[in-house]
């Protein structure tokens, strides 16, 4: 019986995904013993919010065949929803630091930035890539990924037209002591990060796992025809996968703000990481999105630590080519090749 | 009249495939259109099913206009399309396939009776059915696939080609599940290749030759019909 699940154990390792989730395990408890745990901290951080973006991302390529490079700029709509919703709340918290909104205050921007998110993909989808969807049959994915080229370009550039190009940050979220767990200090910022990550992942894993829409998504990704046959309104889930993937990144973008304040290219950076993870990681599956991700976050902080800041996209980019020329398919690519791996 | 199409029109882009095709189905028939490759059978099918948007004429079915509704409003009306692709979720497992063939119904008791009903039909799917649709064999996926047609419980069945590429064994055993629909009570339209047996096995049949409805009439005689063994049957 144990012995079963030894082998099984040693089988799991030798496979590409087990090797490097293990790996990936090892060099970040390894370089915490060297450098400290505040690696290990933000490796888990980074991680969890480069996990939102990236299982975005991997929901627009596989849904709706859309290179997507404007997801960025979601992940700035949300740092500066986050931003314009916080910024009063937390006058109102330094007047009565008592008052439970000093609590529930930054959920609050989160929760901001997650509708706005939503409400801007939501928009994006009627404006831009439906009316290109009813015109392009041929190249779509060519035409749809310079769409999205060209949708980020607009974004960054209102965004410096109306709110100007200044950084817009807050000190803080959640003010107080930093959390100790083992002796690590966390602070509370980031640790609530995590947390809203894991729980925003978790939630959003369930619902595609279980839920008749969540179902009808990945239906929809897998078998376009299928999803029509068995009575799949196409249009609604279109609709409803744009939206919960740019929440998604704002999601990310808000919960971020204490750390990436927002500006107008804030969302450059997540967006290349997250693409790192999607190619990294192979298509069409969410928790390999999630283990690519805390990959990616491990290898860009090791850069930065060891080799220097003006690296940290070479060095993951450089391991990523290489991973890919041994397997094409990603990391947790599936066996079984669907729509979402074309 | 179950499902009435007439004089329809139908293709893809500028190209017309159909040319005034018109047909009709009575509910509990069992109905064949037969003819030669690229005749436009799938077209047929695709378009009653809503896949493609009819360039003209009309379709009615049960009384109601369905002419150029969407594939997904057409399903909910009450027909299921088992295509010639089969067009499974490959990375879904054969329950979570199944289970999706009913998404138009709501209720999970009901959803889980039509499963326990396609699995008395299959039970081969049953034995099978934590597996991933993309790596079961042939002739499982085509069980597979009128199994998930048959999920949505509808009035109205279109297959296109079920035994197309298995083997003689599976290919009986197609038939026989399409039998014990049509006993069941379900309206079939067929479409097969093996004009000989669906022929022996269907009430009536529409023989389809460059996108026009050529001969009609009951399968025993169109069986018969000197044109139909000529082309069909090579006698
Ligand atoms: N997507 C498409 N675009 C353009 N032409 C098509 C398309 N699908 C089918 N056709 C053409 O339409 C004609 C009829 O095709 P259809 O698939 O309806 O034939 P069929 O009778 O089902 O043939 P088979 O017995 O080989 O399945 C063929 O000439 C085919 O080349
Ligand atoms: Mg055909």
């Amino acid at each position: 019986m144990s012995n079963n699940i030894v082998s099984k154990f040693l089988n799991w390792m030798k496979s590409a995904a087990g090797f490097s989730i293990t790996a990936t395990i090892v060099i970040a408890v390894l370089a915490s013993i060297a450098s400290g745990p505040y690696l290990l901290v933000n490796t888990i951080v980074t991680g969890g919010m480069l996990a939102l973006v990236a299982t975005g991302l991997t929901l627009m390529l596989g849904v709706l065949n859309i290179a997507m490079f404007a997801h960025g700029e979601f992940f700035m709509i949300g740092s500066l929803t986050a931003y314009y919703v916080f910024t009063p709340i937390s006058n109102y918290i330094g007047e009565n630091p008592e008052s439970f909104i000093a609590v529930i205050g930054p959920l609050i921007a989160m929760a901001g930035a997650a509708i706005v998110g939503a409400i801007s993909g939501i928009v994006a989808e009627k404006l831009v890539f439906g009316p290109l969807r009813k015109r392009s049959t041929d190249n779509w994915v060519m035409n749809s990924f310079l769409l999205t080229v060209g949708l980020s370009m607009l974004l960054i550039n209102l965004h410096q037209l109306i709110f100007g190009a200044d950084f817009k940050g807050i000190v803080g979220y959640w003010t107080g002591m930093p959390v100790s767990i083992a002796d690590v200090f966390i602070s509370r910022d980031r640790a609530m990060a995590f947390v809203i990550a894991v729980i925003v992942v978790s939630l959003f894993w369930f619902f595609m796992t279980y839920t008749r829409t969540g179902m009808a998504i990945r239906a929809v990704s897998q078998d376009i025809t299928g999803a029509q046959i068995v009575g799949i309104d196409i249009e609604k889930i279109v609709l409803l996968t744009i939206s919960l993937a740019c929440a998604l990144s704002a999601v990310a973008g808000g919960s971020l703000l204490f750390m990436y304040p927002s500006y107008p290219t804030v969302g450059l950076e997540p967006l290349y990481l997250a693409w790192f993870v999607v190619i990294l990681s192979g298509l069409g599956n969410i928790l390999g999105a999630v283990a690519g991700a805390f990959m990616v976050a491990l290898l860009k902080v090791i850069t930065v630590e060891y080799i220097g800041a003006g690296w940290d996209f070479v060095v993951p980019s450089a391991l990523i080519m290489l991973i890919l020329i041994f397997k094409p398919s990603g990391i947790f690519g599936s066996d079984v090749r669907g729509a979402l791996d074309k | 009249m179950l499902l009435e199409v007439k004089n329809l029109d139908a293709g893809y882009g500028y190209l017309q495939i159909l040319r005034s095709v018109s047909l009709n189905i009575d509910k509990g028939e069992y109905v064949c259109i037969v003819g030669p490759n690229g005749a436009g059978k799938s077209t047929t099918m695709k378009t009653i099913a809503g896949l493609i948007s009819p360039m003209g004429g009309g379709i009615i079915f049960n009384g109601e206009d369905i002419t150029g509704l969407s594939a997904s409003q057409i399903t909910k009306k009450g027909i299921s399309f088992v295509s010639e692709e089969m067009n499974l979720f490959v990375n879904m497992s054969v329950r979570e396939n199944l289970y999706m063939g009913a998404y138009i119904i709501k209720d999970k008791k009901i959803q889980n009776e039509r499963l326990d009903f396609v699995f008395s039909l299959f039970p081969r799917l049953a034995e099978r059915k934590d597996q991933l649709a993309g790596t079961m064999s042939g002739g499982e996926r085509k069980m597979l696939a009128i199994g998930r047609g048959m999920m949505s419980d509808p009035k109205l069945l279109l297959v296109d080609e079920p035994s197309f590429g298995l083997a003689p064994q599976l290919v009986a055993n197609v038939f026989e599940s399409l039998d014990v629909l049509k006993d069941q009570g379900v309206t079939i339209m067929l479409v097969e290749q093996n004009v000989t047996k669906t022929l022996a096995v269907t009430d009536r049949g529409y023989i389809l030759e460059n996108g026009k409805i050529g001969l009609q009439g009951a399968s025993c005689d169109l069986a018969d019909d000197p044109h139909v063994r000529k082309v069909f049957l090579g006698v």
